[in-house]
């Protein structure tokens, strides 16, 4: 399978969306990585799903962890709440969130071209674009691996279906109670 | 003087002057100007290795590292954590009477442990309980700097450059313990006076938000009790091991040295464990200083400043001790008082001679220096150790100070404490 084929559609957040908004959609989506947008809605950078828990952590209690275990639930409840007042472009302005730049890949790039740039960075989404420059989708790395377990013969209803549909269409309503009514398990993130 | 005397001066006052600029690792400096001093000729092994007066002073380093294991290992049990909140839960969430007890604690931690160390565990805390109080957080963070550096006077432990003051005048721990301790005590009540005046009328009392200080578990946070017990224990004997050096002859090197063995047995960590809190930038930088400072020593450049000082003073100690006392506050507070009194050290020693047996007034010359030094670093955000630690910690966490914040406030700290030291030095030794 080339890049072409494998190129789809993910949400995206802009610098103006709150932390809070990012963290519903990481839920909603279940995605382990946060796509950053420009106006033209092309994706720019990504962020570990995993620094948006950072985020939520006082520079303190990261100093010394020990602290955790003096907040009660209420306590936790309002640090948590404070991602509502922070935006993402706040965060990646204070360094609260690290940026990571996003490599592209040619339309007519193959699989193993894909695997390979994705491997030599650790990234989990990279961007196609064709030798004009202009953006084309991006390649998520559950989409690759679901062309690669394809290609190894473990072919199922769920790698099909992961190929067939874009991560941004989870957003639909009943989307993810169809995998119920499948009696299958639901997909995994990004 | 020889040439090599003055090849041994300039190199000296190079590192000096590069060291100040802070714009270099202060570690690397030293030791490159120990280098120098070796291929100038300046200097030998057997000076360097095998003598204190000329070389490094291996009672002072050792010293150290073993309570920055024990400390090291102390710390994660929590037990800072614990107190400093259950303090704040005891002050009712009452922003004034939190501050004094947080003020106390960093002091008497100070006292013994280092005063970096005892600012990175308060200071996070610190931050937590006036989050949870919606207090601004830079009056307690420059609070607790300035307490380290006044209660880290006390003792022979409490800050480097006692270490460096006890080892060149052969100064016991009880010695400190008597002679700087009571103007400490004083000094404190002074500080916490000083605190109400500069910060403490300013802060206002949220009922609401002190009840979630009594929301927090402090509990929660000792990680592991039994081993704070026995770290407990073990810090204990070694502190009674200084107390009683004068029966036991048990140098406060090896006093620690044996604590910090006893923690590591009975905490069963790997190296990464106990040596996680070992400063060797710091290690490194004492021996580059020794080594730097012995050569001037060795070349006998010291002595003829010496005698130049001896032949000004004449027997006017009272003057000389106030003269080191106020001079050695005003440079510690622009450069780091560690090079400092490495290098004033062996000055008062060819002046007065080793504090045993001494009569008071050229006594006195020792305390002034380490009353001046300790006190001195209050005046500015790079004055001491600590101050450059908080000031880090208040930056990372949001809430920059700036030097000259820092000042403002520093150099009415530093300059009421030194003022109270001067009658206790002439009511005391003259």
């Amino acid at each position: 399978m080339r890049a072409e084929q494998l190129s789809e559609q993910v949400p995206t957040v802009r610098r103006e969306t709150t932390g809070a908004e990012a963290a519903r959609m990481i839920a909603e989506f279940r995605l382990n990585g946060l796509v950053v947008a420009d106006d033209a809605d092309e994706p720019i950078a990504v962020i570990p799903g995993s620094q948006l828990l950072s985020v939520i952590l006082p520079q303190y209690v990261r100093d010394d962890p020990r602290l955790v275990h003096a907040f009660d639930e209420a306590a936790a409840d309002e640090l948590c709440a404070k991602l509502n007042t922070m935006t993402i472009g706040q965060l990646i302005d204070a360094k609260r969130l690290k940026v990571t730049e996003l490599p592209s890949v040619l339309p007519e790039d193959t699989l193993l071209e894909i695997a390979s740039i994705m491997d030599r960075g650790h990234y989990p989404i990279i961007v196609v674009r064709d030798k004009a420059g202009r953006y084309r989708g991006v390649l998520t790395m559950s989409r690759v691996l679901a062309a690669i377990a394809t290609a190894a013969g473990q072919d199922s209803h769920l790698v099909r279906r992961r190929l067939e549909h874009d991560i941004i269409e989870r957003g639909r309503p009943g989307y993810f109670a169809s995998d119920t009514r499948d009696g299958e398990a639901g997909e995994g993130s990004v | 003087m020889t040439t090599t005397a003055w090849l041994a001066i300039a190199v000296f006052a190079a590192a000096y002057v590069v060291i100040a600029t802070e714009k270099f690792n202060r570690a690397a400096v030293a030791l490159t100007g120990a280098a120098l001093m070796v291929v100038i000729g300046a200097t030998r092994g057997e000076q360097i290795w095998f003598s204190a007066d000329t070389g490094i002073d291996w009672n002072v380093v050792f010293l150290l590292f073993g309570m920055m294991v024990i400390v090291g290992i102390l710390r994660q049990t929590g037990v800072f954590e614990f107190l400093a909140i259950w303090s704040a839960q005891r002050a009712r969430g009452r922003p004034f009477r939190t501050m004094v007890l947080l003020v106390l604690i960093t002091a008497v931690a100070s006292a013994l442990l280092d005063n970096v160390t005892t600012v990175l565990l308060v200071a996070p805390v610190t931050l937590l309980l006036c989050d949870r109080m919606a207090l601004p957080p830079i009056p307690f963070l420059l609070a607790e700097a300035m307490a380290s550096n006044v209660g880290g006077t006390a003792t022979l432990i409490g800050d480097p450059p006692n270490l460096i003051i006890a080892s060149r005048a052969g100064l016991s721990f009880n010695d400190f313990l008597i002679h700087l301790a009571p103007i400490v005590v004083v000094l404190m009540v002074v500080f916490v006076g000083l605190c109400w005046l500069l910060w403490g009328r300013h802060l206002r009392y949220d009922a609401k938000r002190a009840d979630s200080i009594m929301a927090l578990t402090p509990r929660e946070t000792i990680s592991d009790g039994p081993l704070l017990v026995r770290m407990l224990v073990i810090l204990a004997f070694v502190l009674g091991a200084f107390v009683t050096h004068s029966l036991t002859h048990l140098e406060p090197s090896l006093a620690a040295l044996l604590g910090a063995g006893a923690a590591v047995l009975i905490s069963r960590q790997g190296h990464e464990g106990y040596l996680a809190e070992v400063e060797w930038e710091t290690l490194l930088f004492f021996a580059g200083l020794f080594v730097m400072v012995g050569t001037l020593v060795h070349q006998g450049v010291i002595t003829d400043l010496a005698h130049w000082l001896t032949s000004r003073i004449g027997d006017n100690y009272a003057v000389a001790a106030h003269g080191i006392l106020i001079g050695s506050a005003g440079l510690s507070a622009i450069v780091d008082n560690i090079p400092y009194v490495a290098t004033m050290s062996p000055l008062v020693h060819d002046l007065v001679g080793p504090a045993a047996g001494l009569p008071p007034d050229k006594a006195s010359l020792w305390w002034a220096l380490a009353l001046g030094a300790d006190l001195g670093g209050n005046a500015t955000a790079i004055g001491a150790s600590a101050n450059v630690v908080i000031t880090g910690i208040a930056k990372r966490n949001g809430y920059p100070i700036s030097f000259w914040e820092f000042t403002k406030y520093g150099i009415v700290v530093a300059g009421v404490t030194i003022a109270c030291c001067i009658p206790y030095l002439a009511l005391r030794y003259f």
